[in-house]
């Protein structure tokens, strides 16, 4: 019966609320169209709506070949624009940072002092052509592109499908049979590398890029005109689309996908291999999106390493709205998004659109696409495709914590001790470690406990951040109020934000929260209204008249650096709150709630015919989990003595969700292990004084360890020491046969 | 009165009855037995009783009319159930997964457990896993229990709850017939324990031996009811087992699997 459904069309609620929407689309249409210039603000935007289109297909051919929803879609089309970059302009193909095993040699020869000793380096670009320089009229000097067009546009092609063989080979083939969040968590490792080497070797700032297709005024029927290079581009898109869809509707290969996206037992049973299907796939979604990517940068005249990246929010909601499957309404969806985008932007200039501080309400754009995907997913509950696979796995071990009490308490001493003793860089280390532990705990709680993935959680923070700043200083509310109000602010949202999860999960969950991150974040933070240029500021919190603000002076107690910032009693502060933290994380796993929570993450029919009310325990989840980001937030805020829209948002949500993962998503000791790797925190410190390894090297680093993890640890850095340790007991004790606590297959994948 | 009572219970998937109007009731202690071929809509009854399909129709059970609750409501007011496949829950412990359907959540005591997590009473979940031979495996994941194991678990679970009635859904598939034979003894001494069981098994040898009463499905619809030895002697039984060996007079019509 399910293997036949989706072959079959049937009039499910999605296919009418597609329909509906496109009804409301035509009829808003001939409305506008009365207006010239809202006509012109629609037209305009079917270029946008063409590059958000051909990511959604990039996304949607993920997930029929691999069962993957590829966050990474939009930085894969950034990514090749990259490509075809330094190609045309420079010639040269970059390649991201490979490890070199010489260097450890090299380093260790440096620290004996022999600092002029040096070893082959692997390079970082390939030239491939030279530029020229040519005398252009009025005597300027002009450089000439070094390749021409065709020529950059096959390798770049070349190199895309590559980069899709490898990351099936590497990362998603292993992970095929893993749980959502693996796979969630291994395109989030893809986007950040991807972001990461960018960002390394060309920086964050935008380059400006020649157009590729011709740009002459196009004059349409109603006084409309275009530049031509955007009718191509949705010229192109559409043929593609149509392409796809022949190709899966009429060939063998397409018809096998399919099978195989609908259950990759019975595409086995047929004969298929949904193994090369998946491969196919892959080399196909990156060269869309990198073939688009290249194409539609001139659009803007520059390209830079966030904002294609960040259309993957619109390129989702479109896909969603086909179920992941369809192509057509996949490329109407993301030319509608596309063209309502750039009316929304047009209408909220207008004077008698409601204003914020004077000034046009920012991130209506972005809230469309959070709409579209809260809407469908709603309707749809339960309906959503869930990939039928061979097997299921379950999400990591959350072990119940052993010795937390005295555990935590010994460290945070220690830790305190060390915060007068230390040099000022490492104190602010410690500092940010603890905040980050703070948020990775929210993490443990939402994602490890009950299995809920989040990509929004330095939003909340932000969210208390933004309150504390705004509503508690503004008033004058005391200390330990007003970030506690600020939390509170954060469990509102929070709460708000888990509502649609009681009917969505697994990876459209994720899905909803980074469409909610990106709302937030350019709702909120960038609204002027909140935050002007240089963020909302944070007065420094003090107690019964004790002044303990990072930038607070004191006086020496002990040690060394006396008066010199920050502040260690604020480090303490800090240390104190996280302690008080993580024993309430402990008490929850050990307590009914812990229970219940990881009842419902195991199993919900199951959790519901145990009477446990699985809405219950998610919204409690939610709340909690917010509340401690929020005190995250605080804390953070305290942290700068402001809080701005940079910091907090989808991106560092991502990053954040990252962190805790590679930690370890499903215990307190994870999220403390989590903290220590955050950037800025003590492992970055480390790497940068003692191994001499650049700060920009970290999101790189975290990013590749997440894929790592993903595929061969799910537990986590603290999961494979507590593996180890479990390991070595067993080893030291093994007369005495007792009951082995460990899963079997975390026995499995110590013994490979 | 009966506990547990049905009246046109329906259940339809896209236009095929899987349950066609069923009326059956379950007394208080009493061990009633639903059979039928494969794909008579056997699961599917324990899941509409549950609330884990929807259904028309009236479902009363305690005196109360329950088919508009949730399945958790269902299973507070003492409808318990087992499943074909155990579906315990794996990241927990035996005895955790058997505290969770003994325990409720409440906001202030999960606030008063933030600060000191109470030692909740696990005596009588030992009881009960010792009454079915469990009492070793309680610190044990279940992903480390045989097959037979895992089943008991579900039973035990079910049981925590304290339920009026348990709806049991082929719990013994899978076992061979010694392990089969100790189980329907268990079953039999909760049903002596006061409480009501709803039945589902293949196996006719111990449905037939230790319910009290059963009822037959087949396409959905009920074909027989009686006590065993009326069910042992009953034509359209046989045929339903044995195939269309007699001439029949019930409408096959084109469903099943």
């Amino acid at each position: 019966m399910t293997t036949t459904s989706a072959l079959r069309r049937q009039a499910t609620p999605g296919r009418i609320l597609a329909l509906g929407a496109s009804l409301l689309g035509v009829v808003l249409l001939v409305v506008i169209l009365a207006n010239a210039d809202q006509s012109q603000a629609i037209a305009l935007g079917i270029g946008g709506g063409a590059l958000i289109a051909a990511i959604a297909l990039s996304v949607t051919l993920n997930y029929q070949g691999s069962g993957v929803v590829n966050f990474a879609a939009g930085a894969m089309a950034m990514y090749g624009g990259y490509i075809y970059y330094g190609l045309r302009v420079n010639g040269q193909l970059f390649l991201p940072p490979i490890p070199n095993p010489l260097a450890l040699v090299e380093g260790g020869v440096h620290i004996f002092g022999a600092k002029s000793f040096s070893l082959p380096h692997i390079p970082v670009f390939i030239t491939l052509a030279h530029t020229s320089k040519g005398v252009a009229a009025y005597g300027t000097v002009i450089t000439q592109p070094a390749m021409p067009v065709w020529a950059a546009l096959i390798i770049s092609m070349l190199v895309c499908a590559v980069m899709g063989l490898i990351f099936h080979f590497l990362i998603f083939r292993p992970l095929r049979h893993a749980p959502v969040l693996a796979k969630v968590v291994a395109s989030v490792g893809l986007f950040i590398i991807m972001q990461a080497v960018i960002v390394l070797r060309f920086t964050s700032s935008a380059k400006s890029v020649e157009p590729i297709l011709p740009q002459r005024p196009v004059h349409l029927p109603r006084g409309i005109s275009l530049p031509s290079d955007q009718l191509f581009l949705v010229g192109i898109v559409i043929v593609v689309a149509v392409a796809l869809w022949a190709i899966f509707k009429f060939t063998r290969f397409g018809l096998a996908t399919r099978a195989a996206a609908e259950n990759e037992k019975g595409a086995l049973v047929l004969g298929y291999n949904p193994d090369f299907l998946a491969g196919v796939n892959w080399v196909a979604s990156t060269c869309l999106a990198g073939f688009f990517g290249i194409l539609a940068a001139p659009i803007n005249q520059s390209i830079d390493p966030i904002t294609i990246t960040l259309l993957i929010v619109p390129a989702l909601a479109a896909a969603l709205l086909a179920k992941f499957n369809g192509f057509i309404v996949t490329l109407m969806a993301g030319l509608g998004i596309g063209m309502a985008t750039s009316w929304i932007q047009l209408i909220s200039n207008k004077s008698w659109f409601p204003k914020s501080g004077g000034a046009a309400i920012p991130g209506l754009t972005n809230a469309l696409p959070f709409l579209i995907i809260i809407l469908v997913l709603a309707l749809r509950g339960k309906s959503l495709p869930t990939r039928g696979s061979i097997e299921t796995v379950r999400l990591p071990f959350a072990p119940r914590p052993r010795r937390a009490v005295p555990t935590s308490i010994l460290l945070a001493l220690g830790t305190g001790v060390l915060l007068f003793v230390v040099t000022p860089n490492w104190r602010l280390a410690i500092v940010n470690s603890v905040v980050g532990m703070v948020i990775c705990l929210s993490l443990v709680v939402l994602t490890g406990y009950v299995g809920q993935i989040s990509l929004m959680q330095m939003a909340l923070a932000g969210i208390s951040g933004f309150t504390l700043s705004k509503i508690a200083d503004a008033h004058h509310i005391p200390f330990p109020i007003g970030p506690l109000i600020g939390a509170l602010a954060a469990v509102v949202i929070g709460l708000l934000a888990g509502i649609p999860a009681l009917r969505v999960r697994g990876v459209n969950l994720a899905v909803v929260t980074f469409a909610a991150a990106v709302t937030i974040e350019n709702f909120v933070f960038a609204n002027p209204a909140w935050s002007g240029l240089k963020g909302a500021n944070i007065a420094p919190p003090s107690l019964f008249g004790l002044h303990f603000g990072p930038n607070d002076p004191w006086t020496k107690v002990f040690g060394s650096g006396q008066g010199l910032l920050p502040n260690p009693w604020f480090g303490v502060f800090c240390l104190v709150v996280v302690v008080i933290l993580i024993l309430g994380v402990v008490n929850i796993r050990r307590s009914r709630v812990g229970r219940h929570m990881l009842a419902v993450r195991s199993n919900e029919r199951a959790a519901a015919a145990a009477g446990v009310s699985v809405s219950g325990t998610k919204i409690l989840a939610f709340g909690v989990a917010a509340f401690i980001a929020g005190i995250g937030g605080a804390l953070s805020g305290y942290r700068f003595g402001s809080v701005t829209a940079g910091y907090f948002g989808a991106i560092p949500s991502m990053i954040f969700l990252a962190f805790a993962y590679l930690g370890g998503i499903s215990s307190v000791s994870g999220a403390v292990v989590g903290g220590i790797i955050v950037s800025g925190g003590i492992l970055t410190t480390v790497m940068t004084n003692w191994i001499h390894i650049s700060d920009q090297y970290t999101l790189l680093l975290a990013g590749l360890g997440l894929i790592t993890m993903a595929i061969f640890n799910p537990e986590g850095v603290a999961g494979a020491f507590r593996d180890s340790a479990a390991a070595l007991r067993r080893r030291m004790s093994k007369k005495d046969e007792t009951v082995d606590s460990t899963p079997p297959e975390i026995n499995a994948e110590l013994a490979s | 009165m009966s506990l547990l009572e049905t009246a046109g219970l329906t259940v339809t998937f896209g236009g095929k009855r899987a349950v066609d109007s069923l009326n059956l009731s379950v007394d208080q202690g009493q061990l009633v037995g639903l059979i039928g071929p494969n794909g008579a809509g056997k699961t599917t009854t324990i899941d509409a009783l549950t609330g884990f399909v929807p259904s028309q129709g009236r479902i009363s059970f305690d005196g109360d009319e329950i088919s508009s609750l949730s399945s958790t409501l269902r299973a507070r007011r003492g409808l318990g159930r087992t499943w074909q496949s155990s579906e315990l829950f794996d990241d927990l412990t035996v005895m955790e997964n058997l505290q969770v359907a003994a325990e409720r959540l409440r906001f202030g005591g999960f606030l008063r457990d933030l600060v000191k997590p109470r030692n909740d009473d696990v005596s009588e979940l030992r009881s009960i896993l010792d009454s079915l031979d469990l009492g070793e495996t309680a610190e044990q994941l279940p992903t480390e229990l045989s097959h037979g194991q895992r089943k008991l678990v579900g039973v035990a679970r079910a049981l925590a709850a304290s339920p009026k009635l348990v709806c049991m859904d082929e719990p013994a598939a899978g076992l061979d017939t010694e392990e089969s034979q100790a189980l329907g003894r268990r079953i039999r001494s909760v049903v002596e324990g006061g409480r009501s069981v709803l039945l589902i098994d293949h196996d006719m040898g111990l449905v037939l031996t230790i319910c009290d009463y059963l009822y037959v499905l087949d396409f959905g619809q009920l074909i027989a009811e009686g006590t065993p030895a009326e069910i042992r002697n009953n034509d359209q039984v046989i045929t339903a087992y044995l195939g269309e060996r007699h001439a029949t007079t019930e409408p096959h019509g084109s469903t099943g699997d």
